[in-house]
């Protein structure tokens, strides 16, 4: 895709320097708040291509917030986010999604009336083409549309491992493979930049393990990932930087190992 | 693999198709007939409330407005000679397709209870319309001298016209919808009733799905309108208000929610049902025949809702899953 590549007017911001301008993120002074609460303050970050960044923090210092702002769930109060050198402020979610950011939730958001592979497939929406009415009357475009999708999403499911449980339902699944089904939901968007939020949490080590190699496989294959999690020695072991906010604001960023010492993030997690 | 998958979805088709043509064959009631008729007609109206209430989860109650709109504009062009009655039906569901995108692209950013209680307000707004303009409409009289529908030619004069035609529009829009609902587009509109956050941020645009969608349910509500109205030509706004929207519900309740052959088998069920009830029960009540299947349908909701909450169509479904499980569970020994 070239024409993401292109360089959109970036509104005079001149923090922006030319070299950053294709990075896969850049948030420049991000700010969100939910009626009285800060919920994001200020918020200054880049994320450099085919790295593995860690969003971590206590309970409420705006880590999901900041991936539902980045991603168009909520518009920001402040502030800009570039993806690769586009200015994705305040578009609506569909089209940030469209632009090839993909991500995760929480709570997974499967859709429960769906099979496993029509939720892989609903994930490669954004690459059919038939509309309404080509998609009602079956015409040769509709039909094209369908096979492909459902082949891409297989190959999804495929490299997750979860091809024998296409045909299933989501409330048949366990959770550590309802998270494996949001993966390969988030998959088929073909994203540049995947956001996970919270991955492990919940998960056994051998399938923390798993997953541990699928993310370095999608490294391989180019993606750039931003990782929300609690779980610290999944963090420390995988990631190149950590990011820590706390009540919204950034105290830290850095290596694990210079994180793990910041007095700052000690004093967040424990308590003065 | 391939050709059996085909097959498999259009077996359901190609049974429909069977069974309409052989009925009037089998049994050439006129009675049976024109009691089919209705069941295509209201099928078609149960078929496009379903899916935005099953699929998509839209509460829309302003389904019996587009049928109303559908039924009096071509019943109007066609009584006041100013288009032929086949042109009406196309002007008429072109007009509903207007106004039901005007509506609704501000109304459907409503949701839940919220959507239902707007689109209940537009159905009491157009009930009222319909009743008071009299010159347009003919009030509470009715809309009188409607001609018969003719299309290149051909005119629909008896029953069995009608039936094909109706049912010729029943199929067609069941295929269109069986076909939608299992594309991209389908998936997007039951991806977004699921959870709208995850749907959006797969890149699902949802307010041009919901508008879409809303748009092609008024429009197939409108071409049953239309049909509806040649076939008594005939029509009060009383035929399109809140007593038609409680059947539709049942309609969609008792068929199954978030089934596409739900509001067809819904459709049917009622409307024999009710035939049944005034037949037997107009022997023995004379006086109360009128009240007597509200309380019949009020009892059967009530038992499909306990023993089968997914409605006849999935109780069928699930009955002939387990059918086939307990053939392969006794087969599977011997084999």
């Amino acid at each position: 895709m070239h024409t993401s590549k292109v360089l959109v007017h970036n509104r005079g911001h001149s923090e922006i320097e030319s070299e950053e301008n294709y990075l896969p993120l850049n948030v420049v002074r991000l700010s969100k708040r939910f009626g009285g609460i800060h919920a994001l303050n200020e918020v200054t970050f880049n994320i450099e291509e085919k790295s593995i960044i860690s969003l971590i923090g206590p309970n409420g210092a705006g880590k999901t917030t900041f991936i539902n702002v980045v991603t168009g769930t909520y518009p920001p109060d402040a502030g800009m986010i570039y993806f690769q050198g586009q200015n994705i402020t305040g578009l609506p979610a569909h089209k940030i999604a469209s632009l090839g950011i993909g991500r995760t939730f929480q709570l997974q958001e499967l859709f429960f009336s769906l099979t496993v592979l029509e939720n892989a497939m609903v994930g490669c929406h954004t690459r059919g083409r038939a509309g309404m009415l080509a998609a009602g009357l079956r015409i040769h475009t509709a039909k094209a549309d369908e096979k492909r999708l459902r082949e891409e999403a297989m190959e999804n499911l495929k490299m997750i491992g979860l091809e024998q449980r296409a045909s299933d339902s989501i409330s048949s699944l366990p959770l550590g493979e309802r998270k494996l089904v949001g993966m390969a939901r988030a998959l088929g968007m073909r994203p540049k930049l995947l956001m996970l939020d919270e991955p492990v949490a919940g998960l056994a080590a051998h399938e923390i393990e798993n997953l541990v190699r699928l993310i370095h496989s999608l490294i391989d294959r180019g993606l750039t990932l931003l990782i929300v999690e609690h779980n610290m020695p999944f963090v420390m072991s995988i990631s190149e930087r950590v990011i820590v906010l706390d009540e919204g604001f950034k105290i830290a960023e850095g290596p694990p190992d210079d994180v793990r010492a910041n007095e700052k993030v000690i004093k967040a997690y424990l308590g003065e | 693999m391939k050709n059996s998958e085909i097959d498999r979805t259009h077996i359901p088709f190609i049974i429909m198709i069977a069974v309409i043509i052989l009925l009037p064959i089998i049994i050439p009631s006129a009675y049976i007939i024109s009691v089919m008729v209705f069941v295509a007609v209201y099928g078609v109206l149960a078929l496009g409330m379903g899916i935005l209430i099953g699929h998509a989860g839209l509460f829309s109650l302003a389904h019996p407005v587009w049928f109303g709109l559908g039924a009096y504009i071509s019943g109007i062009l066609a009584a006041r000679g100013w288009v032929s009655p086949g042109i009406g039906i196309i002007v008429s569901a072109f007009f509903v397709a207007l106004i039901s995108c005007i509506i609704g692209a501000p109304i459907l950013r409503l949701r839940g209870y919220y959507l239902a209680c707007a689109t209940f307000a537009l159905l009491l707004i157009a009930q009222i319309a319909g009743g008071q303009l009299t010159n347009i409409t003919g009030g509470h009289e009715g809309l009188l001298g409607i001609p018969s529908l003719s299309l290149g030619g051909f005119v629909f004069q008896t029953d069995l016209h009608y039936y094909f035609l109706s049912w010729a529009l029943c199929i067609g829009c069941f295929w269109f919808c069986s076909n939608l609902i299992h594309s991209r587009v389908g998936r997007a509109i039951r991806s977004f009733h699921d959870s709208e956050i995850a749907s959006k941020s797969m890149g699902v645009n949802i307010p041009k799905y919901k508008l879409q969608l809303f748009i092609l349910t008024s429009v197939m509500a409108s071409l049953a309108g239309s049909i509806f109205c040649f076939y008594l030509c005939f029509t009060v706004p009383s035929f399109f208000g809140f007593h038609l929207l409680v059947e539709l519900l049942m309609m969609i309740v008792i068929g199954g929610i978030g089934s596409i052959q739900g509001p067809l088998i819904g459709s049917f069920v009622i409307l024999w049902l009710r035939e049944l009830i005034n037949i037997y029960f107009g022997k023995i009540f004379p006086v109360m025949t009128s009240g007597v299947d509200s309380i019949f349908f009020g009892i059967l909701i009530i038992i499909v809702l306990i023993f089968m909450p997914r409605g006849l169509a999935g109780w069928v479904e699930q009955s002939f899953n387990l059918g086939r499980r307990t053939y392969a569970y006794f087969k599977g020994p011997g084999a």
